[in-house]
């Protein structure tokens, strides 16, 4: 340790005060500042000393201070040689030991002389141990470094400790912990029998002090084995027993002392009737009086005997007491489960079947009975006693009887009911509903009679009747014609309007006609019985409808008839010249009734006018051609084609014949002005200049499409772009300015029929398909492109197309034919020599 | 009086007698006196733990024989 100090002290350029071998003074020494050297150097001097002396301690004491000095000036000197600033030091050493010496020395003055020479001796001894103790030194320093602590003694703790200011060890207070770890020391030894021993002798104690206080209580009471002297004398017995008769006469005596006392005081009857009143508080059956029995008196059966026990209530419930028999309590539950059991249904809405109650009381109606003993409770049966705890069923019984007697009073409401219908009419309700059927029959009788009789006498002569009963095969028309024919002549002269014909019966039909003739001439018999009188009334109102139906199928006969009857004179007429056109007489028959200013409107005839302009009319080629036809004939065309109400183009007509004038002559106009005005247009300035070539074709005036702008690949900023909403125009000015008439085409453009093509280019000036126009649409309407992926597969395809485009015809995609081309020019061989290894046919040798 | 040793695990093992009043600068300046740093050089440690100059040694519970380990700052 101290060697340890020597060594840094060496290492320390800084002048330190002295202590080269002192580790406290050289511990302080180099803490503190230099100028206070001169004071630790005594210190140091007498450290230097001390911590030579604490190591050689233990053998020399004494001897080591002379010694010390001595080999800590001898050291001095050696280390003086070493280096100055050493030297220096030992200098200061010396005159430390110097001072020190004298001090130290003071005591051994005597021995010095002689120590001197033997110091001297020594000091060379000491030099050599010094070496040694040197040598000794480093290697505890190393020692100490390898784990070796470094310790100061208590008292130069406490010098330090002084030093620094501090209070001195505490040296009472060192624990005695036998030791540190690296000296253990052995333990106190802990003697467990004697410490058990103590634990024994602490209970006996206790437990004799408690033996002791027990002996005291007890001891008052006598043991078993105690003798008692009058159990075995007898004399003794009869002594103790004479005594205890004794003292009960005296106790007697006493009581009856006491009692007349009592008595004289008057207080004897209280106290009887303190211990005599418990008797009184019996319970009876008159008490039972008022209480309820929660069963129906049903259920008591005459000759059983049932206990009735009070029935279980909270104890803070203040409800009087119920009476009930356990079993029948049981019972009555396990009946209620079983009815819960069966499922019956909840809700029947018809179940109340009476109104009345059994009593004859209107009951009350009640809605969703399920739910009356949830919320207003369960209503429990029940009855109370009477007097003396009887009850008896006297007064239900009474009630039974009465509820029998009502219901068997009561009348229902229900009917008779319903029943099957009877087929067949009953004689009552024969003769409610019908009345008397004769009459009818006997009128029924009568026409048949009229039909027959009176008929066939009539007609024979009739002139309508020619024996000729009709056919078929002549058709209607032909028997008018005969009798026209007949009565022709005496017709002519009168008007030739065939509706004020006579009327003759038309049709073959004879009976409908001998039936309307038979009523018109049927005088109503004057004696009719009044019975008939109801008939009659209905027989005019028939006679009338029939009469006015009659009339007016005549007239449609008699109308048609007559338009034949006048086809027939013209045809006769005009012999076979003419066509059997049906299609056109008949309008010419209508002509003339028409010219004479009669409009007939005929369904047919306003439906076709209804129909509006047929726009193939007059194409079909039944008609005549417009050439052939001359003027007149044309006119009649027209007139025909105007008047007719048949075909129905009346308002049509009259304008399509005056459109096909029209037209005619903007025909002639327009051949007339191109053929003429071709030299004229060119001296008349720039724009007939223009027309002319346009005419001609020179001038190119297709609009050419010019291509779209470039789409922007990415999204269209919806900032930027917005859909026009056309209903949002509301303002009442803008509205004014809507046109809202009818709206028609315009005539001059009829024939114009335009060839629209749309064509739709894309960026690069590609046409585009419909399905990629449609796609750059709607990419353009939502404001929204492909994505990434979508864009790159199109821009790929689009360059597959365009390679595609580029690929040659006639080669192949390597362009090998090219190439065999080239091979051969250069080999000027017509062939191409394929030999070799594998090796040598790479790309090397077949390329350029 | 307990004996403390301080360690510096590099040559420097040192066994200080004190008190357990003293605070842990009167320790760390016995500890300079033997060692030969400086006082406020030193840092005592035990583990993570730094000692702090102004507790005493008691209140650390540090006691006799325990050892320190010695740092420098």
């Amino acid at each position: 340790m101290g060697s340890s100090k020597k060594h840094r002290e060496r290492g320390e350029a800084a002048a330190a005060p002295g202590a080269g071998s002192g580790t406290a003074g050289g511990g302080a020494g180099p803490a503190e500042d230099p100028p206070p050297a001169s004071a630790p150097a005594p210190a140091s001097a007498s450290a230097s000393s001390s911590s030579s002396s604490s190591r050689h301690r233990e053998h020399k004491k004494h001897k080591h201070r002379g010694g010390g000095s001595g080999s800590g000036s001898g050291s001095s000197e050696r280390r003086g040689k070493r280096s100055r600033s050493r030297g220096e030091r030992s200098r200061r050493r010396s005159g430390g030991d110097e001072a020190a010496a004298p001090g130290g020395s003071s005591s051994r003055g005597h021995g010095r002389a002689g120590e001197r020479g033997a110091a001297e001796a020594e000091g060379g001894r000491r030099a050599k141990r010094e070496r040694r103790e040197d040598g000794h030194e480093t290697a505890t320093a190393l020692k100490s470094g390898s784990g070796e602590a470094l310790s100061l003694s208590i008292e130069e703790t406490n010098k330090l400790r002084a030093k620094l200011g501090l209070k001195p060890l505490e040296v009472g207070t060192i624990k005695k912990e036998a030791g540190t770890k690296e000296d253990p020391m052995a333990a106190d030894v802990i003697n467990p029998m004697a410490l058990r021993q103590r634990e024994e002798i602490r209970e006996k104690l206790a437990a004799a002090k408690e033996k002791r206080l027990l002996n005291q209580k007890l001891g008052k009471i006598k043991a078993l084995g105690e003798d008692d002297p009058w159990l075995d004398d007898a004399a003794a017995w009869i002594e103790r027993s004479r005594k205890l008769q004794q003292e009960k006469d005296l106790a007697e005596k006493r009581a009856k002392l006491l009692e007349e006392m009592d008595q004289e005081f008057g207080i004897s009857s209280l106290v009887e009737e303190e211990f005599g009143q418990r008797k009184k508080d019996s319970y009876s059956s008159r008490d039972l009086q008022g209480l309820t029995v929660e069963h129906t008196i049903e259920s008591f059966q005459e000759g059983e005997t049932l206990v009735l026990t009070l029935k279980d209530k909270g104890v803070l419930v203040e409800e009087e007491d119920v009476l009930v028999n356990v079993n029948l309590v049981d019972k009555e539950k396990a009946d209620k489960n079983v009815e819960l059991r069966k499922k019956k249904p909840d809700y029947e809405p018809y179940s109340q079947d009476e109104s009345v109650d059994d009593m004859a009381q209107a009951k009350p109606r009640v809605l969703l009975a399920k739910y009356d003993e949830t919320l207003g409770g369960l209503r429990r049966p029940g009855f109370r006693l009477a007097a003396g705890g009887e009850a008896d069923g006297t007064a239900q019984r009474e009630l039974q009887q009465v509820r029998e007697a009502l219901r068997s009073q009561a009348q229902s409401l229900a009917g008779p009911g319903p029943r099957l219908a009877a087929e067949y009419l009953t004689p009552e309700e024969m003769s409610v509903t019908f009345r008397k059927p004769k009459q009818r029959v006997k009128r029924l009788r009568r026409k048949e009679k009229l039909l027959t009789a009176e008929d066939l006498l009539a007609l024979g002569p009739a002139p309508s009747d020619h024996g000729d009963h009709g056919s078929r095969s002549r058709g209607r028309g032909r028997r008018q014609r005969v009798q026209e024919e007949g009565e022709g002549e005496s017709q002519e002269e009168a008007d030739e309007d065939p509706l004020e014909d006579p009327p003759p019966p038309p049709s073959d039909d004879t009976r409908v006609e001998n039936m309307d003739i038979s009523s018109d001439d049927e005088a109503l018999p004057p004696g009719s019985p009044p019975v008939l009188e109801e008939d009659e009334a209905e027989q005019e109102l028939q006679k009338q409808l029939e009469k006015g139906r009659r009339l007016r199928q005549l007239q449609q006969l008699r109308e048609g008839g007559d338009k034949v009857a006048e086809a027939v004179r013209r045809l006769a007429r005009a012999g076979p010249g003419l066509d059997a056109d049906m299609g056109v007489e008949p309008e010419e028959a209508g002509a003339e009734p028409e010219r004479k200013g009669a409009i007939v409107f005929n369904a047919t005839s306003e439906f076709c006018r209804t129909l509006g302009e047929i726009p193939t009319y007059g194409l079909a080629g039944n008609r005549e051609d417009p050439q052939d036809l001359l003027d007149f004939e044309r006119d009649e065309e027209r007139s025909v084609t105007g008047a007719s109400g048949s075909d129905g183009e009346e308002n049509m007509g009259w304008s399509t014949v005056n459109l096909d004038e029209e037209k005619q002559q903007q025909d002639f106009s327009a051949s007339s002005t191109t053929i003429l005005d071709e030299e004229p247009i060119v001296n008349r300035g720039l724009a007939a200049a223009l027309m002319l070539c346009q005419n001609k074709g020179l001038l190119e005036t297709t609009v050419q499409k010019v291509a779209r702008v470039k789409a922007p690949n990415k999204s269209l900023p919806s900032a930027v772009y917005c859909i026009e909403d056309k209903m949002a125009i509301d303002d009442k000015y803008s509205r004014r300015e809507e046109y809202r008439g009818f709206t028609q085409d315009f005539k001059e453009k009829d024939g114009y029929r335009p060839d629209v093509k749309i064509e739709y280019v894309d960026e690069t000036g590609r046409k585009l398909t419909p399905k990629e126009a449609f796609r750059q649409l709607s990419h353009r309407f939502h404001g929204k492109g492909s994505g990434k992926m979508k864009t790159e597969r199109r821009m790929k395809k689009l360059d597959e197309e365009a390679l595609l485009k580029k690929m040659s015809s006639s080669d192949t995609p390597l362009g090998t034919v090219a190439l065999l081309q080239e091979k051969q020019k250069a080999q000027k061989t017509p062939y191409i020599v394929l030999s070799g290894s594998g090796k040598s046919m790479n790309a090397n040798t077949i390329t350029k | 009086m307990i004996e403390v040793v301080c360690n510096d695990r590099l040559g420097k093992k040192v066994r200080v007698k004190c008190n357990t009043e003293d605070s842990i600068r009167d320790l760390k300046k016995l500890i300079a006196a033997q060692t030969g740093t400086r006082w406020d050089k030193i840092v005592l440690k035990k583990w993570y733990t730094i000692f702090k100059d102004h507790v005493s040694l008691g209140d650390y519970e540090i006691h006799d024989g325990m050892n320190l380990e010695l740092y420098y700052q």
